[in-house]
């Protein structure tokens, strides 16, 4: 199985900009991450990683329409493309190989 | 960007509050270029939601250290803009340009080999006059020192008028170096005669001048051996020749302080030898001597009244050349040139570089000449170009229709309207792209034949950047000029009417298109007209009885040992059986331009100085140029007197107003002479000049200039044999040369008749091109009217008919083109002939011919379409439909 590199931050705004997913720019992940996770990511660092992600092909991007609100200033919405959902899913299978093969004591330790 | 722009509050915003201005402003212009539109607008939003969640100085905050964070001041462009915006010259646009020039050029190309080779054509001939002029303007460019370099002329006035002479007094040189403090350096420049040099047995004829010793330090002509300062230092040095150097020592290194001996009398030693001078230079001469000796040579040159040599100078670099003139103009005022003399002589300079375009005389200026040649081609040249632009510009406006659809769909989906002008200008300008590739081609090749017609050594200079840019100059500017109006005309049309229905042209565009045949056949017409009147001229120059018979006359120059043995030259050659008469004359039989002011008679005007024309002349003279008595005899030996007698032409009876000419006394100078014969009017100039009042003495007892020979016709070439047996052996010391009257005099009307044949070339050529776009709009008007050529034949026409209905919209054209452009060629051409002393007159027959002769190749060239459409089956034409 080819390893897909999906570092830690890569792989949560991935995930958000798949649950946002037709409202996904720079913005609404940013806020989005700040509220659902409580992290501190600065907006700079989310536009850098959506720019990375784009690059490595796990989204594609694309222009919307002009907007009355921010100066007329179009927005560039995001998308997961099927290398970016296979790459999800893989990490998701990975760690469910992970936890399915944790023993029961070991489960129950964790507050399962 | 503006920064205020992004002070407008957030959406959410409650107060009117913005980020800081100098962050946005860092954002607007330092962040990554791909992203910078929607991280402007991402950071309005962020910094809205700040503010409310954190409060004015935390957003703040916020905002200026992710906006340091955002920039990316080292990043380039790298993604495609999924929206590019529009412009006319993306790579996109541009390919769809050229694939459709291509696919319209494919199309028809008829078409396009009309205005490919009519535009090449029209270049071609613009290129090579262009390197005509080239070359005309090279000459004497070569000097270093060719803008302070000047030539003295004087305007003698006399009697109310002005003249202006070339030549001027042989001590000026030293005097105007003298008194003039600007000027540097001066020489004089006497006339380049041939005479006669030996090195041992080795015997040449070769072009002599004279020279001071500034002449090498002045002029750039190069020195192989010697140097300029020491070249005429000497009144025993010779400077000669690469060729000359050959032809005596082998070599110039050989020659360098040898002697060589000069018109047998005089030794001379080799201080120098320069290049052999090129066709670019005014002054041409195998060797110089110094001035000095001419002097020694011809005493009469220290006089102020002579007139013989040209004077030039160089100014020192800071002079104003203006004051010099001022200084110069009174300068012989102090010298006792003109004493009691009724006239006053005044200097006047003209910069050196003037010399050979410019070296006629016109009352008291320097002006005209070989410029005026330099104009009219470039007029030429410039007329046949636009030509070949008209046919472009024709064939293109009226097969518009073709195209119309294309501008129309082209303006729907948005093209505006500077976008199609470029197309089609950047169409025509492919052609003319094509046409110049193929003018150069056309160029090089016809390159040899346009050198011998001209006499010239030009040669395309692939290697000068100049030469490039000139071609391609003139690409961009026949492009520009050809593609112009079809430009603005097929951009300007409406597509809702393109789109809806045909095209109908409106009535200016037509109008605008029938002026421009006009105007091109009205060119062909003035070319026509022109070349008629040119050949008719110069036919007549020289088929004019000039009032002596010119055939089989013979003359060479007396020298060497002729001086003295005239009379047994004379004998001698009397007694070759193809030999009529013997004479001899000073000057030529073909041109005798000399003058003196010394002729009195009673009853003369001493404020009208009157100039004749002095000829000595031997016995036989009438008889040998078959001249004709108007009264009184010839020179003959049986009158003693004659040697004070005179004969004077017809014209000099009348400027003296004698009634009884034959035996009158007149004044020549201080001694009196008597006229014993008058002669019929005689040319003795080229028909350039008038006949001047001709006074000829008897010059037999010193025998000067050439000995003249009447020959029988047909036994050329033996005679000759005999005559150079005797001159050999009578004067060994000097190679035998003669002329023929009849080829020097026709060689006073060299640039005449290649002018003329010139002439005839470019109006072929114009008329060629004109016809090319003639055909091209035949064909198209047939192409255009084939349904109702069908329907008329249906209906009974006859093919007769036919083709003249086609060809009568274009003769009518033709016609209005003859119309105007005759009487500008009868104004062009009657400036032309005020050149000449005796002109054809312009008769009405040549504009009638040039019109006829338009008109057939016009009716020839559309015959060819209109009879083609006219027996075309109406049944294929209406099948169609």
């Amino acid at each position: 199985m080819k390893r897909t590199f999906l570092g830690e931050l890569e792989e949560v705004i991935l995930l958000t900009v798949a649950v946002l997913a037709e409202e996904a720019y720079a913005v609404t992940v940013a806020q989005e991450l700040d509220q659902k996770t409580g992290r501190a990511v600065g907006f700079s660092t989310v536009h850098t990683t959506l720019q990375r992600l784009e690059e490595k092909g796990y989204l594609s991007s694309e222009m919307g329409g002009a907007t009355a609100e921010r100066g007329g200033r179009r927005k560039r919405f995001f998308r997961v493309t099927a290398f970016g959902r296979k790459a999800l899913r893989d990490v998701k299978e990975a760690r469910e190989t992970l936890w399915n093969a944790m023993s029961p004591q070991t489960l129950q330790l964790m507050g399962n | 960007m503006n920064p205020k722009q992004h002070a407008d509050p957030g959406p959410a915003g409650p107060r009117p509050v913005g980020p800081p201005r100098w962050a946005a402003w860092l954002l607007s212009r330092w962040s990554h270029p791909d992203a910078r539109e929607e991280l402007q607008g991402d950071m309005l939003e962020m910094y809205a939601w700040w503010l409310q969640s954190l409060g004015k100085r935390a957003a703040d905050r916020k905002y200026a250290l992710t906006a340091l964070r955002l920039m990316r001041p080292l990043a380039r462009p790298k993604r495609a803009t999924d929206y590019s915006e529009t412009y006319s010259f993306s790579p996109a646009m541009i390919h769809n340009y050229f694939k459709i020039a291509f696919r319209n050029l494919l199309k028809s190309k008829t078409f396009s080999a009309i205005n490919v080779f009519g535009l090449a054509l029209g270049m071609a001939c613009s290129l090579m006059i262009m390197l005509w002029i080239r070359d005309e303007r090279a000459v004497d460019a070569f000097h270093t020192n060719k803008d302070q370099l000047y030539r003295i002329y004087m305007r003698e006035y006399f009697s109310g008028k002005v003249q202006a002479v070339i030549w001027t007094p042989g001590p000026l040189a030293e005097e105007l170096k003298k008194s003039v403090p600007e000027i540097e350096m001066t020489t004089p420049f006497s006339w380049t005669n041939q005479h006669t040099f030996s090195v041992g047995s080795k015997i040449h004829k070769q072009a002599a001048n004279w020279a001071s010793s500034d002449f090498f330090k002045m002029f750039s002509y190069k020195l192989l051996q010697g140097t300029a300062e020491g070249a005429l230092r000497d009144r025993g040095n010779i400077a000669i020749s690469r060729k000359m150097a050959g032809a005596f020592f082998g070599t110039p290194e050989a020659a360098i302080g040898k002697a060589i001996r000069f018109d047998n009398r005089k030794e001379m030693t080799v201080s120098a030898v320069f290049e052999d001078i090129g066709a670019n230079s005014t002054l041409q001469f195998d060797c110089l001597m110094t001035w000095d000796a001419y002097v020694d040579d011809n005493g009469w040159a220290k006089d102020w009244g002579s007139t013989d040599p040209l004077t030039f100078f160089k100014l020192r670099k800071d002079a104003d050349p203006a004051k010099v003139q001022a200084k110069m103009l009174h300068l012989l005022d102090k010298t006792n040139r003109d004493g009691g003399k009724p006239y006053k002589t005044q200097l006047a300079m003209q910069p050196f570089q003037e010399y050979y375009l410019n070296g006629n005389i016109k009352g008291d200026k320097m002006d005209g000449g070989r410029i005026e040649y330099v104009q009219l081609f470039t007029f030429v040249a410039v007329f046949i170009l636009l030509i070949a632009c008209i046919n472009f510009m024709n064939l293109a406006t009226a097969r518009s229709a073709r195209r119309a659809k294309e501008v129309g769909v082209r303006k729907v989906v948005g093209a505006m309207r500077s976008m199609l002008a470029g197309q089609f200008m950047g169409e025509a300008l492919l052609i003319a792209g094509l046409s110049a590739v193929l003018a150069v081609l056309l160029v090089a090749l016809l390159l040899p034949a346009f050198n011998s017609l001209t006499s010239k050594q030009m040669a395309l200079p692939w290697s000068q950047p100049s030469f490039w840019g000139v071609i391609v100059g003139l690409l961009v500017a026949t492009g520009l000029l050809a593609g112009s109006y079809p430009a603005l005309f097929l951009s300007s049309l409406n597509p809702v009417r393109i789109l809806k229905g045909a095209l109908k042209f409106d009535s200016s565009s037509v109008w605008v298109r029938q002026g421009l045949v006009v105007f091109q056949f009205g060119l062909s017409v003035i070319l026509i007209v022109g070349m008629i009147i040119i050949y008719r001229q110069v036919g007549f120059v020289q088929s004019k009885n000039l009032g002596f018979d010119r055939e089989n006359l013979v003359y060479f120059p007396i020298e060497g040992e002729l001086f003295n043995k005239f009379n047994l030259l004379k004998e001698q050659l009397t007694q070759i059986p193809g030999v009529k008469q013997v004479s001899h004359m000073t000057a030529t039989p073909a041109s005798n331009g000399n003058g003196t002011e010394g002729i009195t008679w009673p009853g003369s005007d001493p404020n009208d100085q009157v100039r004749f024309t002095p000829v000595g002349i031997g016995y036989d003279f009438t008889k040998t140029m078959n001249l004709k008595m108007a009264g009184g005899r010839d020179f003959s030996k049986e009158f003693p007197t004659d040697s004070s007698g005179v004969l004077v032409n017809e014209t000099a009876v009348k400027v003296m107003g004698l009634k009884e000419p034959v035996g009158r006394e007149i004044n020549w100078g201080r001694s009196k002479v008597r006229i014993v014969g008058v002669l019929k009017d005689f040319h003795f100039q080229s028909l350039h000049n008038a006949i001047r009042p001709l006074i000829a003495y008897l010059g037999a007892r010193e025998p000067q200039g050439s000995v003249v020979i009447r020959i029988q016709a047909g036994k050329t070439p033996e005679t000759l044999d005999a005559i150079e047996r005797i001159c050999r052996k009578l004067n060994p010391a000097v190679p035998f040369t003669y002329a023929f009257t009849d080829q020097e005099y026709a060689r006073q009307y060299q640039s005449e008749q290649i002018v003329g044949k010139l002439a005839g070339y470019f109006a072929f050529l114009a008329i060629f091109i004109s016809c090319l776009g003639l055909f091209g709009l035949a064909t198209f008007t047939a192409e255009q009217r084939t349904r109702e050529i069908g329907v008329r034949k249906v209906l009974g026409a006859s093919v007769a008919g036919i083709v003249g209905l086609l060809s009568k919209d274009f003769l009518k054209l033709v016609l209005m083109a003859i119309v105007l452009a005759s009487p500008v060629a009868w104004y062009i051409m009657k400036q032309w002939l005020q050149g000449f002393a005796y002109q054809i007159d312009i008769e009405w027959w040549m504009f009638a011919l040039a019109g006829v002769v338009a008109v057939l190749i016009a009716v020839f060239t559309i015959s060819f379409q209109s009879v083609k459409a006219a027996m075309m089956n109406p049944v294929r034409s209406l099948r169609s439909e």
